[in-house]
């Protein structure tokens, strides 16, 4: 249930799990949870008030709470090449939900294309914004603002993130050689 | 008179402070540069001068603007005070300082992708079913889009789809051939070529041409590829012995600009 994409949504609901588990599906995803660690796997589980806006009511929260098996570690540039990631999508990626967040989760569409159009080039910019929106690291709400998106709550350490970003200092010397579109690893 | 002018001039003055919250809640301005007790006097102001369900409908508006604003502001503080501030300008400073390489890094270390796998279902291949068998014929479909009269197809030949660029005048098989062979003649003695020497075309594309037909090769037991430190060689077969030697797994070989400068 966890592993396999059943919808649009990866992981399952929790209402999902008691059904398929039972009651004590808590102590089964516990275990589950301690033998993935061999496999630098953990299973991750996201509160609905944090998987968008929308909050239901108090009684259904926690059913519908929704758990996600994932990497426990980090990936080195070289494995998320490898997994079809560019360079310059995970610069873009990390520019937009810095600043979403720095924004208190949300941002104008233009201002995220012009901080990422920055980094890959203008017209990148447009299809990487859809490509985010489209894979749930981001979400535009119904004032047409672009907030942080489920995959981004269940796969991003935020403050791990703006914590780098703070602490950062630039290069001493600025690589802003154009973007290379012929790396043969592309997706997104 | 005199009050019809000071009505229009309390409209405008509301028009504009919903027109402030507005911006502020689309985040284009900090909440706090709304003064919230100016805001709230502008409307104490104006309060004595509503007449119409306008008037009184206008009023509320910026009434419930400057309360959204409150709201924004004590989330601001809440935000503030939290682990994730990072005041906005100086993101964006940063983001336009720092290289990708920098911000792919940051993204790297903060990022635990979720482990999804695709699988075909019951339920999803009986719905497929179910669409497949409900959707209307390819003729009924087309009535819809009002595209005029049908053309029937007509036939063409290998000649016409290669003028065309739909087909390649050479089959692939012979292609790989005619690679198999040169490769065989460049080993020479020595039984092996350099992968990247071997590759190099014309130009980049050229490049990627031939670095597919070789991973095909590699795949259909003409050529073995073979690691020796950061060295890739091409090791020719006298006859064709797929899947025999070496690993079944994949190994994708990035080929980047940099990599072709460095291999000339």
């Amino acid at each position: 249930m966890l592993f396999f994409k059943r919808g649009r949504i990866p992981g399952a609901r929790s209402w999902e799990l008691k059904t398929g588990l039972g009651k004590g599906y808590t102590k089964v995803l516990e275990q589950l949870d301690e033998n993935l660690k061999d496999l630098d796997l953990e299973v991750k589980k996201v509160e609905p008030q944090t998987l968008s806006d929308f909050k239901p009511g108090p009684d259904d929260r926690e059913e519908e709470s929704r758990y996600f098996v994932r990497l426990k570690g980090t990936l080195a540039p070289k494995e998320a090449r490898l997994c079809g990631w560019r360079i310059d999508n995970l610069a873009a990626l990390a520019a937009s939900l810095a600043l979403v967040v720095s924004k208190q989760g949300r941002s104008e569409r233009k201002e995220l294309e012009t901080v990422i159009g920055n980094k890959a080039g203008r017209w990148r910019a447009l299809t990487l914004m859809d490509t985010f929106l489209r894979s749930g690291y981001l979400e535009e709400d119904e004032e047409g603002l672009i907030k942080l998106g489920w995959r981004t709550r269940a796969e991003l350490d935020l403050p791990s993130l703006m914590t780098l970003l703070a602490e950062s200092k630039a290069p001493s010397v600025e690589s802003s050689e154009p973007v290379d579109d012929d790396q043969a690893s592309m997706e997104g | 008179m005199t009050e019809k002018v000071s009505r229009s001039s309390g409209r405008r003055e509301l028009d504009e402070l919903i027109q402030t919250c507005i911006s502020i809640e689309n985040r284009r301005f900090n909440p706090f540069l709304l003064d919230i007790s100016e805001a709230l006097s502008i409307i104490r102001r104006h309060s004595n001068k509503l007449r119409t369900l306008e008037d009184h409908l206008l009023d509320m508006r910026a009434i419930t603007s400057v309360a959204r604003v409150v709201g924004l502001q004590s989330a601001d503080l809440r935000f503030q005070s939290s682990a994730l501030y990072v005041d906005p300008s100086m993101v964006k400073e940063k983001l336009d300082s720092l290289s990708r390489e920098q911000l792919a890094e940051f993204l790297l270390l903060s990022w635990h992708p979720i482990v999804e796998l695709e699988q075909l279902t019951l339920a999803s291949t009986k719905e497929a079913k179910e669409f497949w068998e409900k959707m209307l014929s390819f003729f009924e479909r087309r009535k819809r889009l009002h595209l005029g009269p049908f053309v029937m197809p007509e036939t063409t030949d290998l000649g016409e789809l290669a003028r065309m660029r739909v087909v390649e005048e050479r089959a692939y098989t012979r292609k790989m051939q005619d690679l198999w062979r040169d490769l065989k003649e460049r080993a020479g003695e020595d039984q092996r070529v350099d992968y990247w020497d071997f590759i190099g075309g014309s130009d980049f594309a050229q490049t990627v041409v031939r670095a597919q037909l070789v991973s095909f090769l590699v795949s259909y037991g003409y050529a073995n590829l073979l690691r020796k430190g950061n060295n890739m060689f091409l090791v020719p077969k006298a006859k064709p012995d797929p899947h025999i030697e070496g690993s079944p797994l994949s190994f994708p070989i990035p080929i980047t600009k940099e990599v072709l400068v460095r291999a000339k």
